[in-house]
């Protein structure tokens, strides 16, 4: 990578940038122009004679003339100002598309890195490195070269002016010059050095942040707060001293220019005043002179700060730069080949060996050949080499000496095309990528992109736009909007196939069962699948006519009625009849929605609903005011929490009091509504719920459907023959809720609910949508086991010619068991690794190879 | 049925007898209000005990089994507890409790029960008063057993 920022910019955009220096001598006349009309209008125009005067073969007479320079001029400014507009819009595209280029090829460099680099590197450091500290650099590029030839020329024409006036005064006015020349760049020197340090103190503070939020448990659990406060502090300490420095150095290079600019008008008037009362200057040319200074120091104060801020920038890019240019770096061409070698034959080491860089990470001549089509057991304990033995055979890491073989192919040799297609690994510490579940097992598939979308129109436009920036910046114009899914190297035809092989497999890890609780969890577009969703509404109808002929179940469940209150289910739920459309919406919330506002004050409940939340409230402090906050009782029962005590005995008291001022605020009010909202009547038996509200409440759900749901797509209308997005499918197949004052009725209507759903055949299509769950942060919302198991569909569903799994289901469980038997047929007839620590579970296994410390001690 | 119904049936439960009304009020509001039609098992023998019944109406049957199959021993009545047992110690249930009739019941969970009982001393003693009544009424019978047994 180019070591110095003026390399990397002239390497890149030479001919932007002389294009930009063009435009910029463009320029020249057009400004000299504009600095020259006033000077002609005044003197020539407005003070002159000699009328008319010919321009271009025209008459003008004296207002003619001074209208037509007058409109030169504005057609001058237009211009220039035009210019410049086009000239900076430029600028900052070109810089923007170099920046672009830069991080790229950055993050491209971190794909490159060898395994074993990231045992130095932390993410703390780079992600700062490939964000914000390069982005200066954007700013810069685009004045790298215009603006010290604009303003050199711009000096030099000042400078030869000065000069032909008088060279001694020419010499007095660049007589500060050399010191300015020799004194900046020193104090500059110790300025740079101090950047860098700053930067490097930056990232420190970057890493140390980044690794206190992933041990944050560790931090509580030893309370251990204390000590990384101090650590922070210190090195905050340590940050403002430098920029302190740096402050000071800055200010001082500041104070110096100031100071030698105005040395030099001291020369002038000593020197200049001097030749005057000789006779060897004429006080026109003095004064011409001294003019001509002042517009010296512009030009010459912009090329000093652009000096700092090269300085600057400089030692920005490269103290990032240097990061990502390790000797051992892959070539670019491991990354972005197509070549796709299919690797047939044994896999077979030569002597190989290799450190990890620390002891127990390293294996020492090795020599071992697992015939191809067959299963292996590598055994040997954590830091037995065993790990480094199938990262080696997996092409992840490269020996040091020795050779690594799959058939005739040495892996070293090969391109993350071949060895990430045809070798599927999957090692201890597996890696769960944020996105769905589906997105995860099909992982392994998406190599490149297949099938492009049609695009038409505008978006087709875009999408070339999109195509044309990425190849000015050498950037990939891979389509990450394309069908990327790889089903031939699955094997199969047809997405609904691959999702039936992802089941198959999932059965296989026992991983369906949990896949099959987040389905009946998750909420699912009916517009996506017709079919599905009449099967559940179907389920619903089935179920429905059970509950009503068993009189058994009919005690557990109260189901949506039209006509019914239901007790089991939330006042908010009574009223409306209907659910908001945005699940995210809480119930908190509901009360402050325009739409169910006008609703509350047109029929009057308003009231109602605030009396309910006001008597709830009372009960709550009544109930729980005695009871002390860390007894686990107010949280789990009350409506209210500790937190929130306060603020309702408030409510409750200005309720009380009657004031009329200051009163109950919107917010008060809104939350007595949505204490009222939260009231299940059969479960919370506060007294509150009459025959009458019932019946009143029944009789507004009528008017909330015409006025509000036929009207807003922001209510769901409960209705038993429309499938409802916000719910989850449980609560679908469910039309209504369990009863709350019946023992379990949850639980037993659920395993009703299981039956009829093995029954149908629906069971497959929940677990299909249980691959739309969403896993969170690397996968936080899954159970460490369940990650793994993902993990290992992934690679299973990769279908590749060598299996390695690393410490995957090595329990001795029954069920672990049950999945290396499972493991072993379905990978039957393809070469199979298996790593374990366990002896036992290797006799699993016909062939086994033993490691300890490194070496092979024995074979079986 | 609201709050102020069961508080008075709670009042009624000899357990319950000299706790003030807030504090029933509390306890109701903790417990799970629950209908049992006639035939259902409230809890069987043997299994794990999480919960105490405060019968507010209806009856129950209580079996124990025995060599000959369950065995009718008692039947509960109106505004009466049963199963605290469990709660206060760890045994698993020592009879099976099926409704009668249609029965209503209040739950209260173990956890809960404790939690009040940590919170209201004055609940734990009316409790514990309770219990050394009926231990002590149990030891007098006993006393009486015995010296009957003694005495033929």
């Amino acid at each position: 990578m180019e070591k110095s920022l003026f390399r990397f910019i002239w390497k890149y955009s030479s001919r932007q940038q002389i294009y930009i220096l063009l435009v910029t001598v463009l320029s020249y006349p057009v400004v000299y122009f504009l600095l020259e009309l006033p000077k002609l209008i005044v003197n020539d125009a407005v003070q002159g004679d000699n009328f008319p005067k010919s321009v271009f073969g025209f008459d003008f007479d004296q207002i003619p003339y001074l209208v037509l320079l007058c409109f030169t001029f504005l057609g001058l400014v237009v211009v220039s100002n035009g210019l410049k507009f086009y000239l900076n819009v430029y600028k900052g595209r070109l810089g923007e598309r170099m920046l672009r280029r830069l991080r790229f090829e950055l993050f491209q460099r971190v794909l490159r890195f060898r395994l074993p680099h990231f045992r130095k590197v932390s993410s703390g450091e780079i992600i700062p490195m490939i964000t914000s500290e390069v982005e200066d650099v954007g700013g810069f590029i685009g004045e790298a070269f215009a603006l010290p030839a604009y303003q050199g020329g711009m000096l030099i024409v000042q400078l030869g002016f000065i000069f032909m006036q008088d060279p001694l005064l020419g010499l007095a006015a660049v007589a500060s010059y050399p010191v300015q020349g020799y004194v900046i760049p020193m104090l500059q020197k110790r300025v740079i050095i101090l950047s860098r340090k700053r930067v490097k103190n930056v990232r420190l503070i970057a890493d140390k942040v980044g690794e206190s939020i992933t041990g944050v448990a560790e931090i509580h659990a030893n309370d251990a707060a204390a000590f990384h406060s101090a650590d922070i502090s210190d090195r905050l300490y340590e940050n403002f001293k430098i920029r302190y420095e740096i402050f000071n150095r800055k200010f001082l290079i500041k104070f110096l220019n100031n100071f030698m600019n105005q040395l030099t008008p001291f020369f002038f008037y000593l020197i200049g005043g001097y030749l005057v009362i000789e006779g060897n200057l004429s006080i026109g040319a003095l004064l011409a002179v001294i003019a001509a200074y002042k517009d010296l120091a512009g030009p010459w104060k912009l090329l000093l700060s652009f000096y700092q801020m090269t300085a600057d920038v400089s030692v920005k890019y490269q103290t990032v730069v240097e990061n990502f240019d390790p000797k051992d770096i892959y070539d670019t061409d491991r990354l972005t080949s197509d070549e796709n070698v299919k690797l047939t034959g044994d896999v077979k080491f030569d002597n190989v060996s290799f450190s990890g860089g620390a002891a127990g990470q390293e294996v020492m001549d090795i020599s071992l050949k697992v015939p191809s089509g067959e299963a292996c057991a590598i055994v040997g304990p954590d830091g037995s080499g065993r790990s480094e033995v199938l990262q080696l055979a997996a092409g992840l890491v490269s020996a040091s000496t020795g050779k690594v073989f799959i058939g005739e192919h040495d892996l070293d040799k090969l391109t993350d095309s071949t060895l990430g297609r045809e070798i599927a690994y999957v090692g201890g510490a597996v890696h769960v990528w944020s996105g769905t579940i589906r997105d995860n097992l099909y992982y392994g598939l998406r190599h490149r992109p297949l099938v492009l979308p049609k695009r038409e129109g505008e978006d087709l436009k875009n999408y070339k736009r999109r195509v044309s920036e990425a190849n000015e910046t050498r950037n990939p114009v891979y389509d990450l909007a394309a069908d990327w899914d790889d089903l031939e190297a699955a094997g199969v035809s047809s997405v609904t196939e691959l999702d039936e092989k992802a089941l198959e497999l999932l059965e296989a890890v026992q991983l369906s069962k949990d896949i099959y609780r987040l389905g009946l969890q998750s909420r699912f577009d009916p517009s996506m699948n017709d079919t599905f969703a009449e099967k559940i509404l179907s389920v619903r109808q089935n179920l429905a006519e059970r509950i009503v002929n068993e009189p058994a179940l009919g005690g557990l469940v109260e189901l949506w009625h039209q006509d019914r209150f239901n007790a089991s289910a939330s006042l908010a739920d009574n009223l409306f009849f209907a659910v908001p459309s945005d699940p995210e919406i809480t119930m908190d919330q509901v009360p402050d929605l325009e739409e169910v506002k006008t609703f509350l004050s047109e029929t009057g409940f308003d009231q109602k609903l605030q009396q309910i939340g006001l008597k709830i409230a009372e009960t709550m402090l009544e109930l729980f005011s005695n009871v002390s906050g860390d007894s686990g009782l107010l949280g789990s029962y009350s409506f209210i929490n500790q937190d929130e005590l306060p603020e309702f005995e408030r409510i409750v008291r200005v309720a009380k009091s009657g004031q009329q001022r200051p009163g109950l605020s919107d917010a008060d009010r809104s939350r007595l509504t949505g204490l009222a909202f939260k009231l299940v009547p059969a479960r919370h038996r506060l007294g509150v719920m009459t025959d009458e509200l019932k019946e009143e409440i029944i009789g507004a759900r009528k008017r909330f459907l015409e006025g509000v749901v036929k009207n807003s797509g922001s209510f769901v209308a409960f209705d038993p023959d429309v499938y409802l997005p916000p719910l989850t499918i449980e609560d679908n197949l469910l039309f209504g809720r369990a009863r709350v004052d019946r023992r379990d009725a949850r639980r037993r209507i659920d395993d009703v609910i299981r039956a009829i759903v093995e029954e149908t055949g629906l069971r497959r299509p929940i677990i299909y949508a249980g691959f739309g769950y969403h896993v969170g942060v690397s996968g936080s919302r899954l159970s460490a086991g369940q990650r793994r198991r993902i993990a290992l569909v992934r690679g299973l569903l990769k279908n590749a010619k060598i299996t390695i799994l690393d410490d995957i289901a090595t329990g001795m469980t029954e069920d672990d068991k049950a999945l290396r038997d499972g493991l072993r047929n379905i990978l039957a007839g393809k070469t199979f690794l298996f790593g374990t620590f366990n002896a036992d579970i290797a006799a699993e296994f016909d062939q086994r190879i033993v490691l300890d410390q490194g070496r092979i001690s024995d074979k079986g | 049925m609201t709050l102020e119904t069961e508080v008075e049936a709670l009042r009624k439960v000899p357990l319950f007898h000299g706790i003030d009304e807030t504090k029933l009020r509390l306890l109701a509001f903790i417990s799970d209000r629950t209908e049992y039609p006639a035939g259902e098992r409230l809890c069987s023998q043997g299994e794990e005990g999480d919960c105490a019944f405060i019968i507010l109406s209806g009856a129950a049957d209580v079996l124990v089994d025995t060599p000959d199959g369950q065995k009718k021993v008692a039947e509960t009545s109106e505004n009466s507890i049963v199963g605290e047992i469990a709660i206060l110690c760890d045994v698993p249930r020592t009879a099976t409790l099926v409704a009668v009739n249609n029965m209503d019941v209040l739950t209260v969970s173990k956890d809960d029960f404790l939690k009040l009982l940590k919170e209201f001393p004055d609940i734990s003693l009316e409790v514990m008063r309770t219990l050394a009544l009926r231990l002590e009424r149990t030891t007098r019978d006993l006393a009486a057993a015995r010296q009957g047994a003694a005495g033929s």
